[in-house]
């Protein structure tokens, strides 16, 4: 079974093989939106952005996710940065709370399960994905299948066209598009977001060194450059 | 799919030296070089976007067997944003720990049970299409 709701601004799918999807999975992003979300005055987020909460009296999964936010803004050379963004972890939270409810759906004894939040996927067993085509929306660029993977993607095409480069503030050169896939959708978005933001000259190489983690670059010129392990149909 | 071509192309060209040897027939290569653009893309408020091809396509005929190889050579965008920053450099010792292919365009069909990847430019589209493609896996 399947069910389509609209959370956090956006279309989240989840869907089931092997029985039906429990309601506490659409609890969890609405727990989610209303803690984490800078649309939301009273959510948590907004009152540390105002500066009315400070980070230590915050929630205990508040810190969690801020502390990751900082960590993946080292592993990235600062091209993953919520400072950039006036502290919105925004970038972070889609992916982590998809990584959370995925864990819900593990408990609740499926085996066979996907989420699809805005586009970044997490799946549990074999699913076949594919990978939209960065110029053309009703194309895809991509086919794989993804077995107990993670799969996030950044390019100019997304919605605000919000990716810049965090030490510039322009928006990246040569580069339409990363996907990342691994274990964590929350780490894979971010390392998404920083390669797309490296732009066309960095990117790949960068993207060469994750450990655990593989990338498909698709660049201005036509060149899609993927890593050794990235997923094949 | 390539890989499959390519290999029977290779059982072929096994072959042929056992004819070639029985009917004496002349082998001809023939090599011509051609290239071909993609349309015009408007990749939103980054412009538009060309692609060039290199296309190298070699004919060999062997008494009256013809076999057809075409290879990309060469990949160009004579047309993409950010002219600014037309050469995008590859550092050549990363090359190996990654493999290049061309873009291509993949029509969406009912195998694919999830999209991945952009919401802006057709959000409403995706969804929609999520949905539907999930819808297909059940008629």
């Amino acid at each position: 079974m399947h069910r389509v709701e609209h959370v956090m601004g956006m279309g989240i799918v989840v869907a089931a093989r092997d029985g039906d999807v429990p309601d506490d999975v659409f609890d969890w992003f609405r727990h989610v939106d209303e803690t984490f979300s800078t649309y939301r005055e009273g959510s948590e987020i907004s009152r540390i952005r105002r500066g009315e909460l400070a980070v230590g009296d915050a929630s205990e999964e508040v810190q969690r996710v801020l502390g990751r936010c900082t960590e993946l803004r080292e592993e990235t050379s600062g091209f993953f940065d919520i400072d950039a963004v006036d502290g919105d972890p925004s970038g972070y939270v889609k992916g982590w709370s998809v990584d959370e409810a995925a864990a819900i759906l593990d408990r609740a004894g499926l085996q066979e399960h996907a989420i699809n939040a805005g586009g970044d996927i997490r799946v549990r067993g074999t699913w076949r994905i594919g990978i939209q085509h960065p110029l053309e929306p009703q194309a895809l660029a991509k086919e794989v299948e993804g077995t107990d993977v993670a799969v996030a993607t950044s390019g100019a095409y997304e919605r605000g066209e919000h990716v810049r480069d965090p030490h510039s503030s322009h928006p990246p050169a040569g580069i339409l598009s990363v996907t990342i896939t691994g274990p964590d959708l929350g780490t894979a978005d971010a390392y998404a977001t920083a390669a797309f933001a490296m732009g066309g000259h960095r990117a790949p190489n960068w993207t060469a060194q994750l450990d655990g983690y593989e990338a498909m670059t698709i660049l201005a010129d036509g060149r899609v450059l993927s890593t050794p392990g990235f997923p094949s149909a | 799919m390539r890989t499959k071509i390519t290999a029977a192309i290779g059982v072929v060209a096994l072959a042929l030296p056992v004819a070639n040897a029985a009917a004496a027939a002349k082998k001809k290569v023939v090599t011509i070089t051609r290239t071909v653009k993609g349309p015009q893309a408007v990749a939103d408020q980054w412009g538009y976007v060309e692609v060039a091809l290199v296309v190298k396509k070699t004919t060999t005929t062997v008494g009256t067997h013809k076999t057809v190889k075409r290879t990309i050579t060469k990949v160009t965008a004579p047309i993409y944003p950010n002219h600014t920053d037309r050469s995008v450099f590859i550092n050549e010792q990363a090359i190996p720990l990654l493999t290049q292919e061309v873009l291509t365009t993949t029509k969406f069909n009912p195998n694919i049970e999830l999209v991945g990847g952009a919401t802006a430019t057709s959000y409403a589209f995706a969804q929609s299409l999520q949905a539907a493609l999930i819808q297909a896996k059940r008629i």
